[in-house]
């Protein structure tokens, strides 16, 4: 037998040194400490039921930043998706802000087939002005396009830690096999995306932008760019350095803390997406601006748009229309 | 040496007398006691893992009022209350038994900032961690904390709060300029060196005896990165005579011993500004008898070659050596060869490498005259009960407030500065016994009362050591001070009294 799969540590490893909750948006805003990894560790540890915890799991983002911050190197992302799906086996009702959609599986099964593709995902697919923009930064001679399925149906399924049927997964990566790179706007899908396409380049949406030293040029010092935090800590090894090189190269402020997780504001999490105001995602905006002191918010993530314009009067940008090609929102 | 001293293990569970009218008259009051066990499961335990007990409910307090009304409330329905803030503690100090706990993370604003006084005035239950993203944003850093990112600021005034530059600035507590205090019955008392001072005297370093701390108001500092240096030892008393002369010559802006075994000693030491370190290396370095890693290395090959029979100890170290530093200079913490954010670089290594889901850290606090002896004693114990463990040595200089040392973790008669050394095995895939660890402990704190000493860690479970260590008088009049303070004896208890 070969390559024997490394098992990650569970729950049970947790030493309850709270490292995690520092990065957790859920806990800054609520000030709870049972809505924190940690309490849903210790919880377990002590016998406690999927059920009983059902609050504090249901309450969690999805972000990913405790997996980051923690020194055990527990497989946290994972866990907190595990046990969502686990609760969902043993619950009648689902939360009001789940998908009610099943992924569609009889997808026409076309595509373009460029060596890089765009997955856009649902806030950008919705908007042209900005849609366009970014594929002109990206190329629009050609070299990139813009996939026909970005699956994010299959996103916001998994998320809320409901199954995808395969044949659903199947169609969606056939499309995707041709190409060499994909830019994929929905953090979420990086992890799962490089599982299942482990020969094809996955990269965030910002990350493919700020390959382009003009948009580059156009943030500075007065600005703070916010990082999409569910792809940043899906490759946060590679992608810390590269936003420090960026920090360092314009001297802008980032959403990064000190333990050099991205904070994120939520509002591309299921709950976000269902209402950014009850789940937290303008508080969460909030603690990011919180002591700072800049004229610009750049962002990554075209859901932060909205949750940063109503929490501050300060001008917010997507980085796809950094080149002066849109207004400001 | 007598091993045991009659040392408690959990104290038993309050049996709830009276809980349901307290919960009832708190909520009258608009304070919510959360009584779940997904509210309360959390706070099982502490960072030592070896204490277990629950709440019957908890109370995350959203200001001194909210406090006020619960320490009014637990002393009329002789509620105890355990205030918790990042539950590091190691002896069980920060878990409620029974009764009421208050999860005092949740006072954790930062209330205002004093730029041209280098103040800050803070609520209690911040982390280090979150005081710190907070000053950054204006290029500021407090002075000393734990090198723990999840300490509270309560929790550590309320104990010390050492941290590697306390030979030069002192423990945390020695850096706090004012305080907010909850008193045991109730009563919201302002308190500083001016202004009731010997309040102040009593909650710094009082193992939260006197009051809850709501607020402080902490000396601040621009924020520097560190230049860090390494020097290795095989000797450890060398290496702690030269810890000893860098906090007497003021030689390095940070200083510590962390050890493997008493095997490879490292002599760390840090600098705010390139001039300082220039200056060390320029006044102080030949004074050193420490070695480079390169140089150490070859001597260590040298030693093992010999005694093949230690082949086992040696690839410890390397392995040791291999994971251990790359976590010290992980790029996105560095920049020009300094380390950015020491706290969350020293955090992390400190709980992946030493830290687990069940710790014992006896230490020994002494005075200068008295700190190698001490280690060495206590590093024989060491050896006696695990092969692999961590020596960790530091300076704490002291300021005059002889009042608030009585009874702490400051050894009786240390003038200027004292030493303390933390002995920690690794315990991380062996299952040792209670019995064996509070063995290991007492023989360790047996030193201390050998020797006249003190501890960091001398409440909870290891509170059978308090009459031996400070003497029936001294303990006789803080324990008529508690009553007085607190009558119904309801706030932390079994931490001390």
């Amino acid at each position: 037998m070969t390559g024997k799969k490394k098992v990650r540590k569970g729950y049970e490893s947790c030493s309850g040194c709270g490292v995690c909750l520092l990065s957790c948006p859920v806990w800054h805003r609520t000030q709870t400490m049972s809505f924190t990894r940690k309490a849903r560790a210790k919880a377990m540890q002590g016998g406690a039921t999927h059920e009983e915890i059902a609050h504090s799991i249901d309450s969690c983002l999805l972000c990913g930043a405790c997996e980051i911050a923690c020194p055990e190197g527990i497989g946290l992302a994972d866990l907190n998706l595990s046990q969502r799906q686990e609760l969902n086996r043993s619950r009648t009702a689902y939360p009001h802000w789940y998908p009610d959609e099943n992924p569609e599986t009889n997808r026409n099964g076309k595509g373009p087939k460029t060596a890089s593709l765009l997955l856009a995902g649902e806030m950008l697919g919705k908007d042209q002005e900005v849609c366009k923009a970014i594929m002109e930064h990206l190329g629009g001679n050609g070299k990139t396009a813009l996939a026909h399925d970005d699956g994010q149906d299959i996103a916001r399924v998994m998320e809320a830690g409901l199954s995808v049927p395969q044949e659903r997964i199947e169609c969606f990566i056939s499309l995707l096999r041709p190409a060499r790179t994909l830019i994929v706007a929905e953090g979420w899908l990086h992890h799962p995306l490089r599982k299942w396409l482990p020969g094809i380049k996955i990269i965030g949406l910002g990350e493919s932008l700020l390959s382009s030293a003009y948009l580059r040029s156009r943030i500075g010092p007065e600005d703070l760019y916010v990082i999409e935090s569910r792809g940043f800590h899906a490759g946060h090894r590679q992608l810390v350095l590269f936003y420090d090189r960026l920090r360092r190269e314009t001297g802008c402020q980032t959403n990064l803390d000190l333990q050099r997780t991205a904070f994120a504001t939520g509002a591309s999490s299921l709950q976000g997406r269902n209402d950014l105001l009850a789940a937290g995602c303008i508080e969460n905006a909030k603690h990011i601006l919180k002591g700072r002191r800049v004229n610009r918010i750049v962002v990554e993530d075209l859901a932060d748009v909205e949750a940063f314009r109503r929490a501050t009067d300060i001008p917010v940008v997507p980085l796809g229309l950094l080149g002066g090609k849109g207004k400001l929102l | 040496m007598g091993r045991a001293a009659g040392c408690q293990t959990n104290p038993s569970r309050w049996d709830g007398e009276q809980w349901v009218s307290f919960v009832k008259y708190l909520a009258g009051k608009g304070v919510t006691v959360h009584e779940g066990r997904a509210d309360s499961s959390v706070f099982i335990s502490d960072a030592g893992g070896l204490a277990h007990g629950m709440p019957h409910g908890v109370v995350r307090p959203f200001s001194a009022e909210d406090i006020a009304e619960v320490l009014k409330a637990a002393q009329t329905y002789a509620v105890p209350v355990t205030a918790r803030g990042g539950g590091l503690t190691t002896e069980g100090e920060s878990i409620a038994f029974g009764g009421l706990l208050l999860d005092m993370s949740s006072m954790n604003r930062v209330l205002g900032v004093d730029i041209a006084g280098m103040t800050v005035r803070t609520e209690a239950g911040i982390y280090w961690h979150q005081l710190a993203e907070t000053l950054r944003r204006d290029g500021l850093d407090y002075l000393s904390a734990p090198l723990n990112l999840t300490s509270s600021v309560g929790g550590t005034l309320g104990v010390g709060g050492i941290d590697i530059n306390s030979p030069r600035l002192g423990c945390s507590a020695d850096q706090c300029l004012a305080l907010k205090v909850v008193t045991p019955t109730g009563d919201i008392v302002e308190c500083s060196e001016k202004e009731n001072s010997g309040l102040m005297d009593r909650v710094l370093l009082g193992y939260g005896q006197f009051g809850v701390i709501t607020e402080a108001t902490l000396k601040i500092r621009p924020f520097t990165p560190i230049i860090m240096k390494y020097f290795y030892y095989s000797s450890l008393r060398t290496a702690m005579e030269d810890l000893q002369f860098i906090a007497k010559e003021d030689a390095a802006d940070y200083s510590g011993i962390l050890t493997i075994m008493d095997r490879a000693i490292n002599l760390l030491v840090a600098f705010d500004t390139d001039e300082r370190e220039h200056e060390f290396f320029l006044r102080w370095r030949r004074h050193l008898r420490g070695h480079g890693e390169a140089n150490f290395g070859l001597r260590m090959a040298g030693y093992y070659l010999l005694r093949p029979w230690k082949f086992r100890e040696a690839g410890y170290l390397i392995g040791r050596r291999l994971t251990l530093f790359p976590e010290f200079s992980r790029p996105e913490y560095m920049h020009n060869n300094k380390i950015v954010d020491r706290t969350v670089v020293f955090s992390r290594a400190v709980w992946k490498f030493w830290g687990g889901s069940k710790m014992v850290i006896p230490d020994l606090a002494a005075p200068q005259e008295k700190f190698i002896e001490a280690v060495e004693r206590g590093n024989e114990v060491c050896r006696k009960y695990f092969s692999h463990y961590t020596l960790y040595c530091v300076g704490i200089k002291l300021s005059n407030r002889q009042e608030r040392y009585e009874m702490s973790c400051i050894p009786p008669g240390a003038q200027g500065i004292a030493f303390g050394c933390e002995f920690e095995p690794m315990l991380r895939d062996t299952n040792f016994s209670r019995d064996y660890l509070q063995s290991f402990k007492n023989e360790i704190y047996d030193i201390g009362v050998d020797m006249g000493l003190s501890y960091y860690r001398f409440g909870g479970m290891m509170k059978g050591y308090i009459r031996r260590t400070f003497g029936d008088e001294l303990v006789d009049k803080h324990l008529a001070l508690k009553r007085k303070a607190d009558p119904a004896m309801i706030l932390n208890r079994d931490v001390i009294f």
